[in-house]
């Protein structure tokens, strides 16, 4: 285990090393994550211009409803996890789209550590932190400018159960990817499938409830990005479901024991494609 | 005519290798149209909300047409040259196009020519069925309009060559720049809101109006709103008119860019 941490000490100091170098890249990305979601936040107040609030409706009757400052405040919890997950562990996308086919993953089978583990932890992703600035900018600013009545709802002691659960739901994110990445073994490339997989999170960003069955059950269980977002910001704002972080622990370590299976599978599947 | 035919080689290499990753563009397409999806449930929870019928004169039939049509056009204009070009320049291969007796953006544009007719193929179909089912269920008679659906695609022919021309030159900022990665990522933010493809203009009050004079408009809100039929005779015409106006100041600027681009070219091995 302390080899591990060292490990991963020195990548992440390469990797700052490497930063040092070209500040300009680190900058122009970072601005450019930041940007795509201020974007997509302009887009949200432009419709939230329009309306009072988000409602949810059956038949003509309004079940539940959002203002804008809860719906920022999901939004911006959101990026948290999938931001964390985005700075430790980027590397894994190359797996898929270049580092299978080129024939490069012969080196991380030739060295003394868990392949996974050097995979995971090769590359730290800098960029990342346009997200996790994005989200965390929103969230406090979503509380801070929030109407009184709703800011009452809101019980800080929720924070303690939420942040023990933050670790599976960042988990949920890389076992996706792992498991996702992992089909280039058999297949070579399979950057396209994890893309596929990754982009159902941005269901995540919004109340679960808008969706139909057939989504909701898909976003809850199978590719469960709604356990990293609206439910764990929903407990946080009104103290809704608090069985979703049961869920969330479990689905999370069920994904991880499967995506570590397939990379085991794989790796015994694994052909190198020559160098 | 043999002029352009030393490019078809090119196309044949663009459709060849689009037919080669075929599957993965399918994928691709899959995670990406998941967007319009999102945005198809955020719309019907947004117009629950409203006490109105429709917003800015959307109604919510009329926003997920918006959504699938912006999504498609934006997936058939889009070029990517100034990823592909910045890369070549920044490798060096850049010069291996420089020696040849051919065009430095015709290669591009034939190339990529035979990337789209693959994509076309796959994916202009089954959207624009699913849109005119979609409003043939909700209106209860068939609203394809053969007439429009032709200035679509003509608008969307232009709306790519505005977009090859404005990539292209982009592109050959690398010569300057020397990295293009997250400026293009900022590109695709700026671009993205400002042609309409995340909301329509007419959601932007004065700001919207002034934009659709603006490029970005004639990229992506310009074909969608012909194909919705929202725009009148009139403002087809003209729409259409300041797409050729861009097109042609666009490619303009490309070469003008190459110049400036060519003396300063310093290639670091090859």
């Amino acid at each position: 285990m302390r080899k591990y941490l060292r490990l991963h000490r020195i990548f992440v100091a390469q990797d700052l090393k490497k930063l040092m170098e070209y500040k300009v890249d680190f900058l122009m990305g970072a601005i450019g994550f930041v940007l795509v979601q201020a974007v997509k936040i302009l887009t949200l107040g432009i419709i939230f211009s329009a309306i009072p609030a988000l409602v949810y409706k059956v038949n003509g009757e309004v079940l539940d409803a959002w203002t804008f400052n809860e719906v920022l405040f999901i939004y911006g919890f959101s990026l948290i996890p999938k931001g964390v997950d985005h700075l430790l562990f980027d590397n894994l996308w190359g797996m898929g789209y270049w580092v299978v086919a080129k024939g490069d993953f012969d080196k991380y089978l030739t060295r003394p550590v868990n392949s996974w583990f050097y995979v995971l932890t090769e590359k730290f992703c800098v960029d990342a932190f346009g997200d996790l600035f994005v989200g965390i900018v929103l969230v406090a600013y979503s509380v801070f400018s929030m109407p009184a009545e709703i800011a009452a709802d809101i019980n800080w002691l929720r924070l303690i159960p939420v942040a023990f659960v933050l670790p599976f739901a960042i988990m949920i994110y890389t076992s996706i990817k792992t498991g996702t990445a992992a089909i280039s073994f058999w297949t070579k490339r399979s950057g396209h499938i994890t893309h596929m997989c990754y982009m159902t999170n941005e269901f995540a960003s919004y109340p679960a409830k808008i969706y139909n069955n057939v989504v909701k059950t898909i976003i809850t269980y199978i590719l469960p990005f709604a356990l990293t977002a609206y439910y764990p910001a929903i407990y946080i704002l009104r103290g809704e479901s608090p069985w979703s972080l049961a869920v969330t622990v479990g689905v999370s370590v069920a994904l991880f024991l499967l995506s570590q299976l397939i990379w085991k599978l794989g790796i015994r599947a694994y052909e190198s494609a020559g160098s | 005519m043999t002029k352009i035919k030393k490019y078809f080689p090119f196309t044949r290499a663009g459709i060849m290798e689009s037919v080669t990753y075929r599957a993965n563009f399918l994928f691709f397409l899959l995670g990406e149209i998941m967007k319009c999806f999102v945005m198809f449930f955020v719309w019907k929870a947004v117009f629950d909300s409203s006490s109105q019928e429709t917003l800015y004169g959307f109604s919510y039939d009329n926003m997920v047409v918006y959504l699938f049509i912006s999504f498609l056009s934006g997936y058939i204009t889009y070029s990517d040259g100034s990823y592909a070009i910045g890369k070549e320049i920044l490798d060096g291969s850049v010069v291996m196009r420089m020696i040849k007796p051919i065009d430095f953006d015709m290669c591009f544009l034939f190339q990529e020519l035979g990337n789209k007719i693959i994509s076309f193929c796959l994916i202009f179909l089954p959207i624009t069925a699913g849109v005119e089912i979609y409003r043939f269920v909700i209106n209860g008679r068939l609203m394809l309009d053969i007439p429009m659906l032709l200035l679509f695609l003509l608008s969307m022919v232009l709306a790519y060559g505005i977009n090859f021309y404005f990539n292209l030159s982009y592109g050959f900022l690398a010569f300057f720049l020397k990295n293009l990665w997250g400026t293009d990522i900022i590109k695709g933010a700026v671009v993205d809101f400002l042609s309409g493809a995340t909301i329509p203009l007419a959601f932007m009050g004065g700001f919207g109006y002034v934009l659709q004079f603006l490029p970005f408009a004639s990229l992506s809100y310009t074909p969608v709103m012909i194909y919705m039929g929202l725009y009148s005779p009139w403002q087809i015409a003209f729409y259409m008119s300041l797409q050729v106006i861009w097109l042609v100041i666009f490619a303009l600027i490309s070469k003008l860019v190459l110049k400036l681009a060519m003396k300063r070219l310093v290639v670091h091995g090859g």
